[in-house]
This record gives structure tokens, sequence and C-alpha cells, in this order.
């Protein structure tokens, strides 16, 4: 039988990786993107893991609407990036530094 | 069963699932082999039917009458070589026709051919249609981008723009379905239109059977929708760097997906298999059967080859605004009326 | 080792994996396909947990549409993908670091008891006639409309704010206007005038 445990500890290690994505990929704003997705995706499997062992549909109903939020922030995030490179044709985080001091 | 077999199953944990595995296998073949003649003959049929309503004859050489000509097709694709562009992504070439194929087959999983005839009856089965239909845009994307010419590209992205704006208007419409039938499940809602022709969607829901069926024509890029990849639009459209066994297969997915629309709507608004006859179920072919199924799908395949025959092409800022502005709102606005008059008013019986 | 966790154990290898993969290679596109890969297979295990709608949506909504939006960004973009991993080896060795405490903490707490076998067992399982889509539409439509309704207000304002951010004004882009084009009568265009026969001497 698969434990809560065994999947908390796959949603640990989803979330973990989405950290070292950020790290590694700290200049490509698209990379980035995907790797707070990955990040919510490791969230979603912990409510979904939760909302099965306690017999509380509550968890999904959270999921759904952590995924409303998700995509609609993607979507502006992306629109974003598409005004940022129309401007500056570039997405390497170190060329927009505009606002520095 | 012979006795060397019984004694290899034992080293197997379990034998139940390998029971459930192998009917399932059984059931796909059985599914998939009538599927892909099917597919095979659509392009001969159109060639056919489009010829004489062009008053020509279509093809007629290879065969009897031309009923080899799919044959000759297949070993014709199958024996070219396949080419792939130097700068293109090699894998990402590769992979593409599979993804755009294999939500196309997929999506036969939960069509009820008879009340009995499922491969899987699962209580969310319009939602894995929409959501497999979702996914088969990636072929298109994938192809586009992989084939490395600004041509094939740009025919892609605005395929997959148009594919994914005609999706809304097919979701909002199998919506009023589910509203009509009040469950995901095919097969009820097949069954929700049981006992004769007065009793299927297509009355209630005549303008979301339009929507619908429109939208799956534009959705699998067929005319007059198909300015993605149309001869005299852009050759062929995201295809183009295809040749031999990958081109198949991208015609595959495009007959299966003409197929499936046709086989959906049947479901949802035609009735499927119930016979339009109502009660007369004990006199032979009069009674519910596949074979009304098969015939309702039929004519509808008809419908698509005879829009490709008849209408000129749209242009495609024309089919973004039908898309968008036109069957969207007609669909939201279906939907508002459907819930007033099946809860608020006394006339919600006509639309059960 | 049932079936349940052989696949349980497959799928989340897969993910793990594909998961892995899409930060580490170098073609954006690439790495968008294996987040797709990661999503569907995060859903099947959703699928697992019994919560088939919330795994239907999942891949109807991010598969099916945010991830085709990510394609056609990355797509679009013309991006030089050697420039951006400019700091990749450098901040490996202290990533992985992060990374590992990170996992370290939170495997430490899930291992440590409340959450094995013994203390939650796995739910009964549930009627034949039970559907998830039906009770979650039961506890979305009356317990949480106010937030249900916050969320349809929440996507009104992301779609109003995508496009207001992404159109061109009108000045910058020239446009048809389909609705006068459709509604285009023939006397505007064409306007037949009688005229005698003139004689040619």
């Amino acid at each position: 039988m698969i434990a809560l445990s065994d999947y908390l500890i796959l949603g640990a290690i989803l979330f973990a990786i989405s950290v070292a994505g950020i790290y590694l990929n700290r200049k490509n704003v698209i990379i980035l993107l995907m790797s707070i997705e990955l990040m919510l995706l490791a969230v979603n499997l912990n409510f979904i893991a939760f909302s099965h062992y306690l017999n509380d549909l509550a968890g999904q109903v959270f999921v759904f609407f952590i995924l409303t939020v998700a995509a609609a922030e993607s979507a502006i995030g992306l629109a974003i990036i598409i005004v940022l490179f129309r401007r500056r044709h570039t997405i390497n985080i170190e060329d927009l530094d505009t606002l520095k001091g | 069963m012979p006795e060397w077999i019984l004694y290899l199953l034992d080293f197997l944990p379990d034998w139940d699932w390998l029971h459930v595995l192998l009917v399932s296998l059984i059931k796909v073949v059985a599914i998939f082999i009538p599927l892909v003649v099917a597919v095979a003959y659509l392009p001969y049929a159109e060639r056919k039917i489009i010829g004489y309503m062009q008053i020509r004859i279509g093809p007629n050489r290879v065969g009897p009458r031309g009923w080899l000509q799919p044959i000759a097709d297949a070993m014709k694709l199958i024996f070219k070589e396949i080419i792939v562009p130097t700068k293109s992504n090699k894998y990402l070439f590769i992979l593409a026709p599979i993804l755009a194929i294999g939500p196309a087959f997929a999506v036969w999983s939960v069509i009820p051919f008879t009340d009995t005839l499922v491969l899987a009856d699962i209580n969310a089965g319009l939602l894995f249609v929409l959501a497999m239909t979702s996914v088969g845009v990636y072929g298109i994307i994938i192809a586009g981008w992989a084939s490395n010419s600004k041509y094939a590209f740009l025919s892609s992205m605005r395929a997959a723009a148009q594919i994914v704006s005609y999706e809304l208007a097919m979701g909002f419409a199998l919506v009023t379905v589910l509203m009509a039938a009040g469950s995901l499940n095919l097969r009820e809602i097949v069954l929700a239109q049981g006992g004769g022709l007065t009793n299927w969607y297509l009355w209630p829901l005549f303008p979301m059977f339009m929507v619908y069926f429109i939208s799956g024509v534009a959705e699998t890029n067929r005319s007059p929708f198909d300015v993605a990849e149309g001869e005299s639009e852009i050759v062929g459209g995201f295809s183009i760097e295809y040749s031999g066994m990958t081109f198949a297969v991208f015609f595959l997915a495009e007959y299966a997906n003409m197929i499936l629309i046709s086989a959906l709507t049947s479901l949802m608004f035609l009735g499927g298999w119930m016979s339009p006859f109502g009660a007369v179920s004990d006199v032979l072919l009069l009674g519910d059967g596949i074979h009304w199924l098969l015939l309702k799908t039929s004519i509808l395949l008809f419908f698509f080859l005879w829009f490709r025959a008849t209408f000129p092409r749209y242009r495609y800022d024309q089919i973004m605004r039908l898309g968008w502005k036109v069957f969207i709102p007609l669909t939201i606005i279906w939907i508002v009326f459907m819930g007033v008059m099946m809860f608020l008013t006394p006339w919600g019986y006509l639309f059960h | 080792m049932t079936f349940e966790q052989l696949a349980f154990y497959f799928l989340a290898s897969v993910a793990v994996i594909a998961a892995g993969l899409v930060i580490t290679v170098r073609n954006p596109v690439r790495a968008a396909m294996f987040l797709i890969l990661t999503f569907f297979t995060v859903a099947v295990i959703w699928l697992l947990l019994e919560a088939e709608f919330l795994a239907i949506v999942l891949v109807l909504v991010y598969v099916g549409a945010v991830m085709v939006l990510f394609l056609f960004v990355v797509m679009m973009l013309d991006v030089d993908v050697d420039q951006l991993r400019e700091g990749f080896a450098e901040y490996l060795p202290i990533g992985m670091t992060v990374a590992v405490i990170i996992l370290l903490q939170l495997v430490i707490i899930f291992t440590s008891g409340p959450f094995d076998i013994e203390q939650m067992p796995a739910p009964a399982a549930a009627a034949a006639d039970y559907g998830n889509t039906h009770q979650l539409g039961l506890l979305l439509y009356t317990y949480y409309v106010y937030p249900f309704e916050l969320a349809a207000a929440l996507l009104l304002l992301a779609i109003v704010a995508a496009i207001s951010l992404s159109l061109r004004g009108r000045l910058s882009s020239k446009r048809q206007n389909p609705d006068a084009q459709v509604r285009v009568h023939k006397d505007d265009r064409l306007r037949v005038v009688k005229m005698n026969a003139e004689k040619q001497d």
C-alpha cells in the first residue's frame, strides 16, 4: 500500500527541483516561470494527497482555486514578457535593469 | 489453455490485473483495426464524392472501380523516403506526428458504440474528450517549429490559434449537453436521448449542434477553415517538410479527428446508437444498435466532405472573428437561457 | 508489490526525471515539452488519488492551454540560449546544496511518524456510484460559491490585463473591419445609370 508519506516525499522532490531550477536558471525568465509552475504543481500534489487520506474534499477545492490563480498568473506573466521583449529584445534578466538607482 | 502457459503465469504476482489488461488489449485492437481501415478509406470516399459533386469520376483505375486506391496510397507513403531537414530539431521533428495522432486515437477509448460496447465507461467521459482534443494541438505546434521553415512555422501558429479558439466554443456547447443530460458519462448522455427521434438533443439544442459541428470542422482544419493548410494558401502548411510515413501519420491524424468529431456529434446530439423509431425494438434493424451510430457518423462525414466541395475558404481574421465574436457569445447566451428555462420556468421538461 | 504501488513508483520516477530535465536542458522548447510530460504524469498520479475531475482539469487547463501559451512565447522570442546559461556551472554546487537541504528537511518531517500508513491509513474504497465531479460540484456551488465567483472575476481580470498589455494600438497596425465588410450592400458598390444611346458619326 502507498502511504501518505510517499506522496508527500514526491511533492517535496518536485518542490526541491523547482527551487534548484530557480537557482540555476537565474537569467532566463521563461525557465523561471516554468519553475514556478513546477512549484505550484508540487503544492497541488500535496493538497490532493491530504484530501484523499483525510477524506475531505476541501483540499481538492483549494487545488481548483490554485489552478485558476496559477493559470491567470502565467498568462499575465507571459504577456509582460512579450511586451518587455518587444521593447528590449532580450529576456536576459541582467539587461532588465532600468530601475537601478 | 496449455499447461506451460499456466505454469509461466504462476510467476506473476496477480492474475486479476493481467486478466483485465488482456481483455482491454483485445478491446483496443477491436476498436483500432476498424478505425484504421475507416481512416484509410475516408480519403478515397472524399475523392470519389467530391469528384461526383464536380461531375467527374474520382479515382477509378486501381482495382475494381478504384477500391484499392487507399492501398496504393499507403504503399507509396510507406516507401517514400523520410527527409529530415538539416537544421531541424530531429527529436521534435519525429515527435510531432506522434503527438498529433496519439490523442486522436486515445479518445476512442471512451466512445460508447452500444450500451455495452465501450472500452472505458468512465464517469468523466466528456471531460476526457475535451482534455484529449486539447492535447491534439501540440502535434501541430511542434511540427511547425521543428521544421525550421518560416512558412511552416507561420502556418502552425495560425492553425494552433484557430484550434484553441474553437475548442472554447466546443467546450461550451458540450456544457449545454451536460446540463441537459445531467451526467458526464457518454453512455448516459446517449441513454438520456432514448425513446425516438423527438428525444434527441438536436431539437432543444439546435444552435449548439450547429456551433459544435462547425467548430469541429474548424478544429480539424478542414475546409472552409483550412487557411493553415490549404494548397493555394501555404502549400502544405505545417506538414510541408514532412514526407513519407511521417506525412502519412499527420494525414491519418486529421482524418481520425474528422471521424471522431462526427462520432461525438452523433453521440451528443443525434442519439448515438438509439434508433429514431423509439419503442420498436424487436424488429431486426429498426431497434437500437451500432448500425445507427455508424449511419449517423457517415451522414456527418458526408457533410464534412460536402463543405469541402462547396464553400470557398474563409480568411484568417474572419475565422477568428467567427470563433470569438459569434460562437462563444452564442454558447454563453444559450447556457444562461437553458439554465433559466430549466430551473425557473415550467417549460424545463423540454430540455431534458 | 501491488499494481498500484508499481504504477505509483513508475509514474513518480518519470515525473521526477522529467522535472529534472526541465531545468537542465538547453533548448527552451524541449524544456517546455518536458514540463508537459511532468504535468501529464502528475495528472495520472492524481487519478491514483481518486481526484479524477482535477486530474482531467489539469490536463485540460495546464497542458491544453497554459503550456500552449508558454510554447507560443518561447517560439516567438528569438533568444540566445548560450548567454542565458552563463552562470549555470558556476551556481550549480550552491544551487544543488540549497535544494538538497530543503529536500532533506521536508523528508525528515514527512517520514517522522504522523504520515505513515498506520497513523493515516488509506481510506476505504468509495461506493460504486460515488462521483468525484458530482461531490466537488455539490461543495463548490454551496459552501464555496463566493470564492468561486471571485475566481471568475479574477480570470476576467487576467483576460483584460493580458489583452491590454499585448495589444498593439490602433495606430500602429492596419486592420480590416469584417463587420463592415460583411454588411456591404450591392447599392454601395455599384450604381446602375440609364443612358440614352448616342449616335456615333
